[in-house]
């Protein structure tokens, strides 16, 4: 297993830059992955708003077991690798790894609401990206780019590294998801920093467990929350769009 | 990048020659134990309708005689005459070794409709811990109608196995299928608390993934109880219906005609209509899959549904 980390980290550093000793790539990514970051996604909530709804998720506890598990068998296993690759493609100027990824991701999205999430997301952040002049010519933009390609480029562009960007990603998703169930469960603000603390060490370890995924590992394995998703399309009372 | 076969598939471990211990037949009851069988099935029109004009196969995995139960003019059919088609496994379920290989064609105007006239069972795995495989691929050509509606798969305790299947779809083809599968023997309180089954779905339209699924199935893996896996289910289906003109439409139509429910949520994305239920009761998923298929027959075809009668036996 360490070999294999190695290997990957090592296979990784070639092409990439070393963002832990440079402060301007760590304020980049702060910037990414600020909720003041204009992307809307706080108007997403990946089907938790649902499994609120169906009594799935009703405390601290049960939120926690939620969380973990979808960073288990979603983040892990499909969101944090496909993001590597796109890192690694934007940087290898790579347009067809781009277009495959980006395709395979959307593909691997189970319903409506979050494939319109990953659309929605990406599509407004490439326009950012745009307006500040950070879009290159080449490897070309993927038709209907989704929000993992989108911020492999922002993540690339500020010269934060893969694996970094990784983190920063899983980061900005539990956020996202705290702030979800503090204003729908409700859920006490000192809780979620509980959770926090908890789900910080398995962040750092879905991003370790992501980069030694071979690409035919890859995929989510997430029925309950592919369902409550297609359940949240009816749902009749809804703070959230997914 | 198109290349969507999955790991293992390819692979025939123990055929190597002169390694068979019982003069060829394949069968052997150590780590290598294998029995391969596949099957070959192609359908086209001919003046209207709908023929079975390839049939080959190999090992225990045959077909019935086609025939035809959807007789009839339809002015403005888009398809020829329907052909249905029992596909059976005379073994009656998958043991450690067995891999069965399901290859179907629809050629532009065909009509299929492939079904099985029982449950597949897929057993314990043997002391080596032997995987079985069950890996179909449907290919749907521009203006055909594939409809893949075979009957349950029940997964004792302690199988261990992948069940794939692929899906290349081709400009304006059309496919509806599901599979049905349920954990377990829970009238004899033999529940599946061992072993590992994998299912695996890959829709391509001419060569672009539409849809990706697969779906562990662990009793040791905290997903498997998990809500945002399993959450404890026995029986899970997945229903998919692709080359839709108005796939939206099909959504709403569905969630007026069947009893809502929680176990049950459709959804489409990516011009692919998908039905997933996740639940205990073998006999709610079924009906929830039939009554969709009855439902979208006339979004696909411009003929009611026809329930195959070896259902009803």
């Amino acid at each position: 297993m360490v070999t294999i980390i190695t290997t990957i980290r090592r296979r990784h550093m070639s092409t990439e830059p070393v963002s832990q000793h440079d402060p301007l790539a760590l304020a980049g990514l702060m910037q990414l992955v600020s909720p003041a970051l204009p992307i809307g996604a706080f108007a997403w909530s990946q089907g938790l708003e649902s499994a609120l709804e169906l009594g799935w998720v009703d405390d601290e506890a049960s939120l926690g077991e939620w969380l973990a598990g979808v960073l288990d068998d979603g983040l892990t296993r499909c969101e944090l690798p496909v993001l590597a690759r796109a890192h690694r493609a934007w940087a290898e100027g790579d347009a067809e790894a781009l277009a495959h990824w980006n395709d395979w991701l959307q593909a691997n999205r189970e319903t409506r609401e979050l494939l319109e999430e990953e659309q929605r997301l990406g599509g407004t952040l490439v326009r950012l990206l745009r307006s500040l002049d950070q879009v290159p010519v080449a490897p070309v933009m993927p038709e209907t780019p989704g929000y993992i390609v989108a911020f492999a480029l922002a993540a690339r562009v500020r010269g934060v590294s893969c694996e970094d960007a990784m983190l920063g990603f899983a980061w900005a998703w539990l956020e996202n998801q705290l702030t979800v169930a503090c204003k729908a469960l409700p859920l006490g603000q000192t809780s979620a920093q509980r959770l926090v603390e908890r789900l910080r060490p398995a962040l750092v370890a879905a991003v370790t467990e992501a980069q030694a995924l071979e690409d035919d590992d890859l995929g989510p394995a997430l029925p309950g929350l592919a369902l409550a998703s297609a359940l949240h399309e009816t749902q009749y009372s809804r703070l959230f769009r997914s | 990048m198109t290349d969507l076969s999955f790991p293992g598939q390819a692979a025939s471990p123990g055929e190597g020659a002169g390694q068979t211990p019982s003069g060829g037949s394949g069968h052997r009851f150590d780590t290598r134990r294998h029995w391969a069988a596949s099957l070959s099935l192609g359908f086209r029109d001919r003046d209207g309708r709908t023929r079975m004009t390839r049939a080959r196969h190999h090992g225990p995995l045959r077909v019935q005689r086609p025939f035809y139960p959807e007789t009839g003019h339809i002015p403005d059919a888009r398809y020829a005459e329907p052909c249905h088609v029992y596909l059976l496994h005379p073994p009656g379920g998958l043991v450690s070794g067995d891999e069965l290989r399901i290859d179907i064609e629809a050629e532009r105007g065909a009509h299929a409709l492939l079904t099985t006239p029982a449950a597949t069972k897929l057993y314990r795995a043997d002391s080596h811990g032997v995987c079985w495989g069950q890996h179909t691929h449907l290919t749907v050509r521009p203006g055909a109608l594939l409809e893949w509606l075979p009957q349950e798969t029940l997964c004792f305790d302690g199988a261990r196995g992948m069940q794939s299947t692929t899906l290349d779809v081709q400009g304006d083809g059309c496919c509806v299928g599901w599979e049905v599968l349920a954990l377990g023997r829970p009238a004899s309180q033999l529940p599946f608390v061992s072993g590992r089954v994998e299912q695996r779905f890959a829709l391509t339209r001419d060569g672009r993934p539409l849809w990706r699924e697969r779906q562990p199935l662990d009793p040791m893996h905290s997903r498997f109880h998990g809500y945002w896996g399993q959450g404890g289910s026995t029986v899970q289906a997945t229903l998919w219906a692709v080359g839709l003109t108005a796939p939206q439409a099909a959504v709403e139509a569905l969630r007026e005609c069947l009893p809502a429910s929680r176990h049950w949520a459709v959804t489409q994305r990516r011009d692919v209509l998908l039905l997933r239920y996740l639940g205990d009761e073998r006999n709610a998923a079924w009906e929830v899959c039939q009554q969709a298929w009855e439902v979208l027959r006339p979004w696909l075809s411009s003929r009611q549904a026809s329930v195959p009668r070896i259902w009803m036996t």
